[in-house]
């Protein structure tokens, strides 16, 4: 349910901005920072799932050609599940927050890359660097979020 | 532990391939339009109210841009109005002063009593030659004074350095009015510009438009200077007489 009131108040963002602006991936930030957040490893397969989902409809809303995004957001959430299960979980909470930063700089930094990547084009470094500014905000938050609820 | 990493590998892979394969499908099948369509229909709803808000923010944007350029506009034109006013006024006055030199009534000072020397003066012109109390009178062009008493025969005239003398006029290139006033000794003064606005010397006075009895645009003199500033923020101004108040015989109106 959370993430999909993230995805229309991105797509709620993206349509006020005229799609002018970088607006950041907050329905595969939120994603991102539930899988980091819950202890247990319940919810990674039904994460991918949404991923895959979310993908689909922001790539039918805004690409018209499905495929973009469901596989930025699936390989974002591969990559994640991956790296934090790396992890033990009695270490998750202590020293990681450089990792989770990485993970959650690289659902902002993926998605878009990978239209680039499949179909080449001229998006410069400023594209990138400008959608990573707009999401660093929303990435501290996280951490913020994070450190919390887990510092108690 | 391992198997289920391999379930979650089953099913991340399984997601990209049917990414893949819909990235690759997708773009040749007719239905894909259809589908974005009706997704785009059904998000309507939920993102009517950003569209409003877009529309408003763009429509206050537009109307703030267009304010500021309508606001830039009315200021350029206003100094543009204002430079066209100051040619007008200026050719207008040469126009005047030209006229004022070809007058060809004439008179002759026959009176400058010495206890009144910069007060008044008598003329032999009259009634009879057409002279009317307030009339301006003119050496070289220049406004000398005004009639101020007309007989039959002859007038007298009040300097422009009397102390009684005060009339309305004009800085021709700024626009700023005054008054200008005699002394009594031989000065004459604009008195009531606005301080601020530094020397200004060399800048033409000539009558200004709200005067009752004086004509606009009839030529005065020259800024020589300022005389002094008054504590209420005004600046009064020497000026240079045009017409030569110690060698006055003859003057035409």
């Amino acid at each position: 349910m959370f993430v999909i009131f993230l995805w229309l108040i991105q797509d709620f963002i993206t349509v006020f901005t005229g799609g002018s602006a970088r607006i950041p991936g907050l329905f595969i930030l939120g994603l991102v920072y539930k899988i980091i957040d819950d202890t247990s490893d319940d919810d990674r397969l039904s994460a991918i799932w949404t991923a895959f989902a979310g993908g689909l409809l922001w790539d039918l809303r805004w690409v018209g050609l499905p495929g973009f995004f469901t596989l930025g957001y699936v390989i974002v959430i591969l990559i994640v599940i991956q790296v934090w299960g790396l992890i033990p979980p009695q270490n998750r909470n202590s020293g990681t927050g450089i990792i989770i930063f990485i993970l959650l700089e690289i659902s902002q930094l993926v998605p878009p890359l990978v239209p680039v990547l499949i179909l080449g084009g001229t998006t410069g470094w400023q594209f990138f660097i400008s959608q990573q500014l707009y999401a660093l905000p929303a990435i501290c938050f996280c951490m913020y979020l994070f450190s919390r609820k887990h510092t108690k | 532990m391992d198997s289920r990493k391999s379930i979650e590998w089953v099913h991340g892979l399984t997601a990209l391939i049917l990414g893949l394969f819909l990235l690759g499908v997708s773009s040749g099948l007719g239905i894909t339009k259809s589908i974005v369509d009706l997704w785009a229909a059904l998000l309507f709803i939920p993102e009517y109210p950003a569209a409003m808000l877009r529309d408003i923010y763009l429509d206050w944007r537009s109307w703030s841009r267009d304010r500021d350029n309508l606001r830039a506009e009315v200021i350029k034109l206003r100094a543009e109005n204002a430079d066209l006013r100051r040619e007008l006024s200026k050719i207008t006055n040469e126009q005047i002063l030209e006229l004022s030199k070809q007058n060809t009534n004439s008179a002759r000072v026959n009176l400058r009593a010495p206890m009144s020397w910069w007060n008044e003066i008598r003329i032999d012109r009259g009634s009879q030659d057409g002279l009317n109390l307030g009339m301006p009178i003119f050496q070289d062009g220049y406004l000398v004074g005004r009639v101020s008493n007309v007989s039959l025969m002859s007038s007298w005239v009040e300097l422009i350095t009397s102390s009684s003398f005060m009339i309305p006029a004009v800085i021709e290139d700024t626009r700023e009015l005054g008054v200008v006033a005699g002394d009594g000794e031989g000065n004459v003064l604009l008195k009531f510009i606005p301080a601020g606005h530094g020397l200004l010397s060399g800048m033409k006075v000539s009558t200004a438009m709200i005067g009752e009895q004086l004509a606009p645009g009839l030529p005065i003199g020259t800024i020589s200077g300022q005389a002094g500033n008054s504590a209420d923020g005004y600046t009064t101004y020497k000026i240079s007489p045009g017409a030569n108040l110690t060698r006055v015989y003859t003057v035409s109106y």
